[in-house]
């Protein structure tokens, strides 16, 4: 097994000279500290530094897509970069096995004045392709990218979209053993990022070894079975996709609370709100079934009630927002109180949200419970919990197959199929 | 759907110092990528510009015209039987080749940051682009300048044949201090202003615009371990015919640029591994 291995990382660590403080201080202390970033005599004490990346260690095995997920500055562009050998390492080692390609830039050695043909050119070059591989695939990089037309004019003409497509064309036709990307799925319309992340399931079908970054992660989810979390330069998770995008979102949410929300009835006094300064207006909140009984799970198309309690003195206009956020953290569906026209009475209560029929696609979803004040067609939030509560939604047990399938969209809309007219 | 067979390339990317290295041979398995980057360097540089590559003429020849007003009409000169023009012509040509390339060099990997941080491959390539990029121009410039000298009276001779490994020791001269500064100017902007100013003073250094019978007999061995002395008294040498005669100091020079280029490439390539981390 160990044979498939083609990337070793071992205890690698990257060190950046930290960037000088200017205080309040002396003249001198200011002139060491200019010195101190130019000239390394004068960095003596650990602090002048900071770790980018501190002992990150993994392995990739042939033919694996592997997603890095990490908020911004967790060292995800340092690592990339140190694998596709644009830096070096402070301490520790990598072991490449195969050709490898990166891509750590859409348009990495496009310029303005020259024409899309001359730089997909000289892109391909940059990227490590010949130029006869360039020639032979000129007309599939034109085609990927859809701007035929334009080929042959000067790109700073091109509007960003057509720009970062070609230049995405050209790194799409990368052919490396090992291919590491940067954040390349962000770029052009839908239909575009639907081609290219095509295109990656390919190339890995292929048996290439894909490494790559993004903050997209349904695409993530999708495109990777395994990768692994850095937060300020370690790995902090590392496995199975959907629990390290999980956990990668629960950092960018910053919920810090990591006890298992997932029940009945929550407490909010102390929960985490989203600003510290605001007031404690939210109280709890509870689920319960159209039965009145308290639940964490009920299946798609049931009845939920939702009560939230608060102690409201000063608030005019009152509003609740309830959001429901799926396991990746993308909004599904959005209650506001204003659509009723329903106003809390002020003091000590019990408002009551009832859903008919929650008719979303099994998962785990998480509520965001919002309360302020709606005033003049604007709504002035006082209290937000961002992870209030958490509920799982099952299957029904009353439909056809297929049951649990990836990528089905967020609604399990009930319909009936019948036969209109038979020849 | 074809599966590649992998390739058996080994890659190991490990912390601290390796060996001494001159860097040459990963250019020369780049020389692909190298020869695309000076085409569109050359081609980029006058794109977008009404008179397009006749500006590689036109300046040097604008800066004669200046230097023949100043130093041959007004401060006349002595310059023996040359005429000041067709004199001053063939010292300015390879010192304006030294200056400029030497900039570009020491320029390089400041002015490709982007694609240093973006993508590898071999860093030396953008000095070595850079310096041939303007021996591309100085070569026209030099055409221009064989016809003038025509004009003046100089047939060309066989000699003119030699100019071509004049070029190009000219451009070695400005590679390697060119390769001692690039990765010292990315961290130490300051070297800009600096090396233009020893580059002025460099050319009134050398006997570009005066002949060096101006310059006192007890002078002239240290005066002439300019490297560039020699280069600007060859082109003379090839171009008018002047005399030469090559002392002692002509070889301690030779020896000199030869030392230069070998420690720059040394010095290039164990800083260009620490750039990306300081610009």
């Amino acid at each position: 097994m160990s044979s498939d291995v083609v990337i070793r990382v071992d205890g690698i660590g990257k060190r950046y000279v930290a960037p000088h403080k200017f205080g309040r201080d002396n003249l001198r202390s200011r002139l060491i500290g200019h010195l101190k970033e130019f000239i390394p005599f004068f960095r003596q004490s650990e602090e002048d530094y900071f770790w980018a990346l501190k002992d990150v260690s993994f392995e990739v095995k042939r033919g694996d897509i592997v997603g890095i997920l990490g908020r911004n500055g967790s060292g995800k562009s340092t690592l990339l970069k140190i694998l596709s050998g644009v830096t070096l390492p402070t301490t520790g080692r990598a072991w490449l096995k195969g050709r490898v390609g990166s891509l750590l830039e859409v348009g990495t050695g496009f310029h303005p004045e020259m024409t899309g043909r001359e730089n997909v050119f000289f892109a391909g070059a940059f990227l490590g392709l010949s130029q006869r591989e360039v020639r032979a695939k000129f007309d599939e990089i034109v085609d990927f990218s859809g701007i035929e037309d334009f080929i042959d004019l000067p790109v700073k003409r091109y509007s960003s979209g057509m720009y970062v497509r070609l230049a995405y064309s050209v790194a799409s036709m990368l052919r490396s053993d090992i291919l590491i990307l940067d954040e390349v799925m962000a770029v052009g319309d839908s239909a575009f990022r639907e081609k290219s992340q095509k295109n990656i399931t390919r190339a890995a079908s292929d048996g290439r070894t894909i490494l790559f970054v993004s903050h997209n992660i349904p695409a993530v989810k999708q495109l990777c079975q395994s990768g692994f979390l850095l937060n300020r330069g370690s790995i902090t998770r590392t496995g199975n996709i959907a629990e390290v995008a999980s956990q990668y979102l629960r950092e960018v949410q910053k919920i810090q609370d990591n006890i298992d929300v997932v029940c009945s009835y929550r407490d909010l006094v102390d929960a985490p709100r989203f600003d510290e300064l605001r007031k404690v207006i939210l109280k709890s909140v509870e689920l319960l079934s159209e039965q009145l009984e308290p639940v964490n799970a009920i299946k798609s198309g049931d009845s939920l009630r939702i009560r939230i309690k608060i102690a409201n003195t000063s608030v005019q206009e009152p509003y609740f927002t309830v959001f429901f956020l799926n396991d990746v953290g993308e909004r599904v569906m959005t209650l506001y109180s204003t659509h009723n026209f329903y106003k809390v009475p002020t003091g000590e209560v019990i408002a009551e949200c009832k859903i008919p029929s929650v008719q979303l696609v099994p998962g785990l979803y998480r509520l965001m419970i919002d309360f302020g004040s709606f005033a003049l067609g604007q709504f002035h939030s006082v209290d937000c919990v961002p992870n209030a509560i958490a509920f799982n939604i099952d299957h029904p047990g009353n439909l056809g197959p297929p049951r649990l399938v990836a990528n089905q969209g967020y609604l399990l809309q009930p319909a009936s199929w019948e036969t209109v007219s038979a020849s | 759907m074809s599966v590649t067979p992998a390739s058996s390339e080994e890659h190991v990317i490990e912390a601290g110092h390796r060996g001494i290295s001159l860097g040459v041979s990963a250019l020369w398995a780049q020389r692909e990528l190298g020869w695309i980057f000076i085409r569109r360097q050359i081609s980029l540089r006058y794109r977008q510009m009404a008179l397009g590559i006749f500006w590689a003429v036109l300046e040097p020849l604008a800066f004669l015209l200046l230097m023949s007003a100043v130093f041959g009409m007004l401060l006349r000169v002595d310059t023996g039987n040359y005429p000041y023009p067709i004199f001053a012509f063939s010292g300015l040509m390879p010192w304006l080749l030294f200056n400029k390339a030497t900039m570009a060099a020491a320029q390089s990997l400041v002015d490709n940051m982007a694609l240093i941080s973006k993508v590898y491959f071999s860093r030396l390539l953008l000095p070595v682009a850079g310096v041939v990029r303007e021996t591309f121009d100085s070569a026209v410039v030099f055409v221009i300048l064989v016809i003038l000298a025509w004009m003046f009276g100089y047939t060309p001779g066989w000699k003119l044949l030699l100019a071509p490994i004049l070029l190009i020791y000219v451009a070695i001269n400005a590679l390697a201090v060119g390769l001692w500064l690039a990765c010292v100017m990315v961290p130490f902007r300051d070297v800009r202003p600096l090396l233009t100013l020893v580059l002025q003073a460099g050319m009134y250094a050398t006997p570009v615009l005066y002949p060096s019978t101006l310059v006192p007999e007890q002078l002239l061995p240290y005066y002439q371990l300019n490297p560039m002395y020699w280069s600007v008294e060859l082109f003379r040498w090839l171009l008018l015919d002047k005399s030469i005669e090559l002392s002692g100091s002509f070889w301690i020079s030779l020896i000199l640029v030869v030392t230069m280029l070998f420690s720059g490439l040394v010095v290039f390539d164990s800083g260009e591994k620490k750039v990306v981390d300081v610009q």
